[in-house]
């Protein structure tokens, strides 16, 4: 049985010249989970999700989908088996919220085609399911941070895929929408949805996730279950600051430590 | 707007312009100002061979022109994620427009050499544009394209006025200040054949893909992930409905604003999504810039440049719009 997303021997820069991003990188991600990416700025994890989604080809190494490397599909089977929510995606046009997710309908229409009833009837119920039935005829640019992202996710419900990959869903999101953004996300994965994030909170990572990849400078430091990745060594080396992995109540917790040098 | 009320509205407009049309054929100073009854043109055999030779192909090369410089207009504006934008931007204009001044200084003065030429040069300023583009080495594509068509433009600008400063003052000056103001003073039916079928793929082109201009609209990222073949399908539409622009372009001139002001009042109106918005900014466009037409030939006993007519109505409108506040140009975008 084959991992419906894997990496085999990745190695990536964005120019030859350029310092390597990934370097001849390997990772299995679980069907059917969330899987949280974690390391410090700059180590590659956007730059891991734009070659999950193809969007970059990899200098050699492959990524394959459900066995099958990348160029063995057409964009369009791709963009039905891959979903993306950026970390920024800005709207420039005022679409109300449903002509936007609409726009997640587009890997099964051709360039020609308009969306049909059937269309329509997916995109209402994706925001059903996000809980924002009740936005659908305002602009999305009129709404707040978290119903936005809540838009964004919507898009991908729509279009049906089974990898979501989500770049940094719950930054800059107060605490009640990380809450309802991770508990849909893992509402997703229970139905079968493969779902890949990246964070910089570990918190959250714990809060959503199955399996844990912690990078760093381009390569993986630790996979597998939480404690075996999320742990006081591994996190206070990889983001070279004092940090706590703590057990309360059964439930792992990151603190971080006030640093010595600042005393 | 839902979907039937939208067809309402279209329809509507659609009626509305049919009744411009039918009563710009009677507008003008022929017998007097402003017009001629209907029977006149049973009882004037002037009549009937002005309205048949004159005013049908001038008022239906204005109805395409006003119908394609929005169509383009709506499409840059969504593909450059610009609301500012409109198909001069890309060099087109004064690429037409150098494109003419050299017919009219050196190949003997002939209308359709004219038009071939503008419509040549107008299309190199936008292969200009577009390889510039690609060899540019920093920012993203629109930024790229943006760059590129401000360069170009000023390159064929220039262009024009050495141009103008070498043209024989009596003779080809007036012609050329007169091609640059733009108008359809001398269209005929043999102009509107020349630019009919360029008027005819842009326009068929934009209008079917209009809902994937929205796709086209959002993040290169997002697009990727939804199955767009991004720079394929952008210069798909880019290439049809700009070289429409530029050969409506090289038969009237520089016929500026309109292609920038009526898409936005399209999407005030009808919603952002290209959907709706592209065919009724077609509509609009192409209603606003008859109206405007009839105008620049009966205000005053001599023609007024149909250019200056519609920067007039177009710089007023926007400036109504910017201080009714409907035009937002995202800081983020």
């Amino acid at each position: 049985m084959h991992n419906i997303l894997s990496l085999e021997n990745v190695h990536f820069s964005y120019g030859e010249e350029d310092p390597v991003v990934l370097a001849d990188l390997s990772l299995n991600i679980p069907t059917g989970k969330v899987t949280a990416i974690l390391g410090p700025n700059g180590t590659g994890k956007t730059t891991m999700l734009h070659i999950m989604l193809g969007l970059l080809k990899p200098i050699h190494g492959d990524v394959r989908v459900s066995g099958k490397p990348h160029r063995e599909y057409s964009k369009r089977e791709l963009s039905q088996m891959i979903g993306l929510v950026p970390q920024f995606e800005s709207i420039p046009f005022n679409f109300s919220v449903l002509e936007y997710v609409l726009l997640g309908r587009s890997p099964y229409l051709n360039p020609f085609q308009l969306p049909g009833d059937v269309d329509v009837e997916i995109t209402e119920n994706a925001l059903k399911e996000a809980g924002i039935s009740h936005l659908a005829e305002k602009p999305v640019t009129e709404i707040s941070g978290g119903e936005r992202q809540l838009v964004h996710i919507s898009r991908v419900l729509t279009q049906e895929t089974k990898i979501l990959l989500l770049d940094e869903p719950t930054a800059h999101l107060d605490l009640e929408n990380q809450n309802r953004i991770l508990t849909l996300l893992k509402k997703m994965a229970a139905q079968g949805v493969t779902t890949v994030i990246t964070t910089h909170d570990p918190n959250a990572a714990i809060f959503a996730a199955g399996h844990f990849v912690l990078m760093d400078q381009g390569d993986i430091a630790a996979e597998g279950e939480l404690d075996h990745v999320i742990t006081t060594e591994n996190l206070s080396r990889i983001y070279n600051t004092p940090i706590r992995v703590e057990k309360i109540n059964d439930h792992t917790m990151v603190v971080m430590d006030k640093m010595e040098d600042y005393g | 707007m839902s979907k039937e009320k939208f067809n309402r509205f279209l329809l509507l407009l659609g009626l509305g312009i049919l009744v411009v049309f039918l009563a710009s054929v009677f507008i003008g100073r022929y017998p007097s100002p402003p017009g001629m009854l209907p029977r006149t043109l049973f009882e004037d055999k002037l009549a009937r061979q002005l309205v048949l030779n004159l005013r049908l192909p001038r008022l239906l090369v204005a109805f395409l022109l006003g119908m394609t410089l929005s169509a383009a207009g709506a499409v840059l504006q969504m593909i450059f994620r610009n609301p500012l934008v409109e198909p001069g931007f890309l060099g087109v204009s004064q690429g037409a427009a150098f494109g003419a001044a050299v017919a009219i200084l050196w190949f003997a003065n002939h209308p359709l050499v004219i038009e071939l030429s503008a419509t040549f040069f107008g299309l190199l300023a936008l292969a200009a544009t577009y390889f510039l583009s690609t060899r540019i080495r920093y920012g993203g594509w629109v930024l790229r394209l943006i760059l590129s068509g401000v360069a170009v433009s000023a390159l064929f600008s220039s262009g024009v006025g050495v141009l103008k400063y070498i043209a024989d003052p009596l003779t080809e000056l007036p012609e050329i200040t007169f091609w640059l103001l733009g108008g359809l003073y001398s269209v005929t039916w043999r102009d509107l054949l020349f630019v009919l079928p360029f008027a005819l793929i842009g326009l068929v082109v934009t209008y079917v893909m209009r809902w994937r201009v929205n796709l086209l609209s959002l993040n290169d990222d997002t697009a990727f992930s939804l199955g767009a073949s991004l720079t394929r399908e952008r210069l798909i539409l880019l290439i049809t409905i700009v070289a429409a622009a530029a050969a409506l372009t090289s038969i009237s001139g520089v016929i500026s604003w309109v292609g920038l002001i009526v898409p936005h009042i399209s999407r005030r109106i009808f919603g952002a999504s290209a959907e709706k918005s592209i065919p009724a900014s077609m509509l609009l466009g192409g209603g606003f810039t008859m109206i405007a037409d009839d105008l620049a030939r009966t205000l005053l006993a001599g023609e007024i440049p149909l250019g200056i007519l519609t920067s007039a109505i177009g710089a007023g409108l926007f400036i109504y719009l910017m201080i009714s506040m409907s035009i937002k140009v995202r800081r983020d975008a």
